[in-house]
């Protein structure tokens, strides 16, 4: 007992005196600041805060390297990921990538297009600046016979009888949009600059990496823990033009939309979506050093158990137009985020200008038309946590090129169809 | 098509116009994990396919059918008897089945809590006053701190 109570004493003493001596000696401490250095987290030690130092370390040496070592550092760490197929069987598929991709889906074309759609004429006689009424009526003929020839070429002079092909829509209707994407960017190449400088990708690559969400591992040696859920997009579009200045952006970084993007409590393996392990890839058709960094507008056909002629089974028209639109949104955000990611920007740093993509998605007779705005990049759960921001979509249904062809004819072909093609083409011109 | 199929033997006389139904049972279960709503999950036999399972809810219970995926459940062959042999839980084969036409389904509480007291002098109350007092005299006694009652004098 009297032990305790020395030391007590001891300590108390101590105490008392501690302050005190330290005021004699520097009386004027109160007077200049103290220049302590900040106070960190150990990075060693095996504790959280010790592991977001880490990580704040790694992101600001991430900050000062070049985009193909950044590309390398952010994807070199393999983990399981979900793969995320752009023309997909799911049902409700195009509510999940919404989700995943954090965009908005917005029914109807920007008012871009919109607005002239519906004042092509108006626009025509009052001369006014559009950038469909630069073209002149024999453009338009030449264009017009540019796709009847191609579309009689596949369909009356190379199939000849009706033999069964596995997968026959990349055998008659590939060749029809090769024929008619290569041939129109050449046509409007004497009226926009922009695609005179333009590459044609056929049959290129896209693929995407990113962080999305969080979930606690179930079962195994790290179960309670909190993990990112991981993406990979693999995509081959059936061709893309890829050119040298950014699409001009649908709407202001900062405007207001209405529209919100769907959230979707599940885990995506009820999607169902499986997870592998591979190497991770983020890629835009071309290597970072491309002058032609900057996407213009994808062409994608669609897959074989989605035609609407009904040759494989009778699919409801919406199970088809929700499969167009998942496919679109995963495929523009794919490339357009790979676009934005070869310029230097990731999760932590976010895209200071808005990036934009079209993609034209067609079965040889309905063509669906989209077009992206990459808004954000930042979607790990960190960096989105006071994100406002969100990824936008715009899209058409299926809209019919053509009624049918018969004999060496094609019947009721769809002017309308044929300018908004034009005016894809002809944006940012 | 299912295991065995026995129909009734035909008799002359009998009725010509007979209904033949399937062999199989599918059990609706509680999912284990949470599905969307308009996913259902059953248990169907082994050697029932996707499409057995597609025609079994549309052609019987006329239920819109989009998608049906299927796994198949290992059962644990962990288990032993008490002459150590491995004892084997049947396999079976869990459907899920995706909904058309916008139907949605949330498998029902079975066993909801009841709430507030039964009424007086009813079958119930009888009953729930007889559970407790043979609870009550299931008990022992505190007195003894749980020393067995075969102990003591």
């Amino acid at each position: 007992m009297a032990a305790v109570m020395a030391r007590l004493s001891v300590r108390q003493l101590s105490c008392m005196r501690g302050p005190a001596l330290s005021a004699n000696v520097n009386t004027n401490i109160c007077d200049s600041t103290a220049k302590y250095p900040p106070i960190l987290p150990s990075p060693t030690a095996k504790s959280r805060s010790a592991k977001r130092r880490r990580v704040a370390e790694f992101f600001d040496e991430l900050r000062g390297l070049s985009v193909k070592d950044k590309l390398t550092s952010l994807t070199k760490f393999q983990r399981m990921k979900y793969v995320v197929y752009p023309q997909t069987f799911a049902l409700n598929a195009d509510r999940w990538y919404q989700h995943f991709t954090k965009t908005a889906y917005i029914s109807g074309l920007p008012n871009k297009y919109s607005k002239s759609s519906h004042s092509i004429q108006d626009a025509a006689e009052s001369g006014s600046q559009t950038t469909f009424s630069q073209i002149d009526d024999a453009l338009f003929g030449e264009i017009r016979t540019l796709i009847c020839d191609s579309l009689l070429q596949e369909n009356c002079q190379v199939i000849k009888g009706r033999a069964f092909l596995y997968r026959a829509l990349e055998h008659s209707i590939g060749p029809f949009l090769r024929n008619v994407a290569s041939g129109l960017a050449c046509i409007l190449a004497k009226q926009s600059p922009l695609l005179r400088s333009s590459t044609f990708d056929s049959d290129p690559q896209v693929n995407f990496y990113w962080i999305r969400g969080k979930r606690n591992i179930p079962c195994g040696h790290r179960r309670g823990r909190p993990e990112p859920l991981r993406f990979q997009i693999d995509d081959r579009p059936h061709s893309q033009l890829r050119i040298q200045q950014q699409l001009p952006e649908f709407v202001p970084l900062g405007s207001e939309v209405s529209v919100e993007v769907p959230v979707v409590q599940h885990l995506p393996d009820r999607l169902p979506l499986f997870r592998r392990q591979y190497e991770n890839s983020i890629y835009a058709g071309a290597k970072v050093d491309d002058p032609c960094c900057y996407g213009h507008t994808q062409f994608h056909l669609v897959p074989d158990h989605l035609r609407r002629d009904g040759v494989n089974k009778p699919k409801s028209g919406d199970h088809v137009e929700m499969a167009v639109r998942a496919n679109a949104i995963a495929s523009l955000f794919a490339w357009t985020g790979a676009q934005a990611m070869y310029q230097g920007f990731w999760s932590a740093e976010d895209v200071d200008k808005p990036f934009a993509s079209q993609a034209i998605i067609t079965d040889g007779q309905h063509f669906s038309f989209f077009c992206y705005q990459l808004n954000t990049l930042a979607l790990t759960d960190e960096a989105d946590a006071n994100n406002t921001r969100k990824n936008l979509c715009w899209g058409t249904e299926g809209l019919r090129l053509y009624e049918n062809i018969n004999g060496n004819q094609v019947i009721g072909l769809n002017d309308d169809v044929i300018r908004l093609l034009v005016q894809f083409l002809l944006n940012g011109a | 098509m299912s295991r065995r199929l026995i129909h009734p033997l035909y008799q002359f006389g009998n009725p010509q116009l007979r209904v033949f139904r399937p062999g199989w049972f599918l059990s609706l279960v509680r999912p284990g994990k949470e599905q969307p709503p308009d996913t259902v999950q059953f248990r169907v036999p082994l050697e029932m396919t996707k499409f057995d399972v597609r025609n079994y809810l549309q052609k019987i219970y006329n239920v819109p059918v989009v998608a049906v995926r299927t796994r198949i459940q290992f059962g644990s062959n962990k288990k032993r008897n008490h002459l150590n042999q491995r004892v084997k839980h049947p396999d079976y084969k869990v459907a899920y089945v995706q909904l058309g036409e916008g139907q949605t389904f949330e498998f029902p509480n079975l066993f909801p809590e009841k709430e507030g007291r039964s009424a007086e002098g009813s079958m119930e109350e009888i009953q729930e006053k007889f559970m407790e007092d043979e609870k009550q005299r299931q008990k022992s006694d505190p007195r003894r701190g749980g020393v067995t009652e075969w102990f003591g004098l």
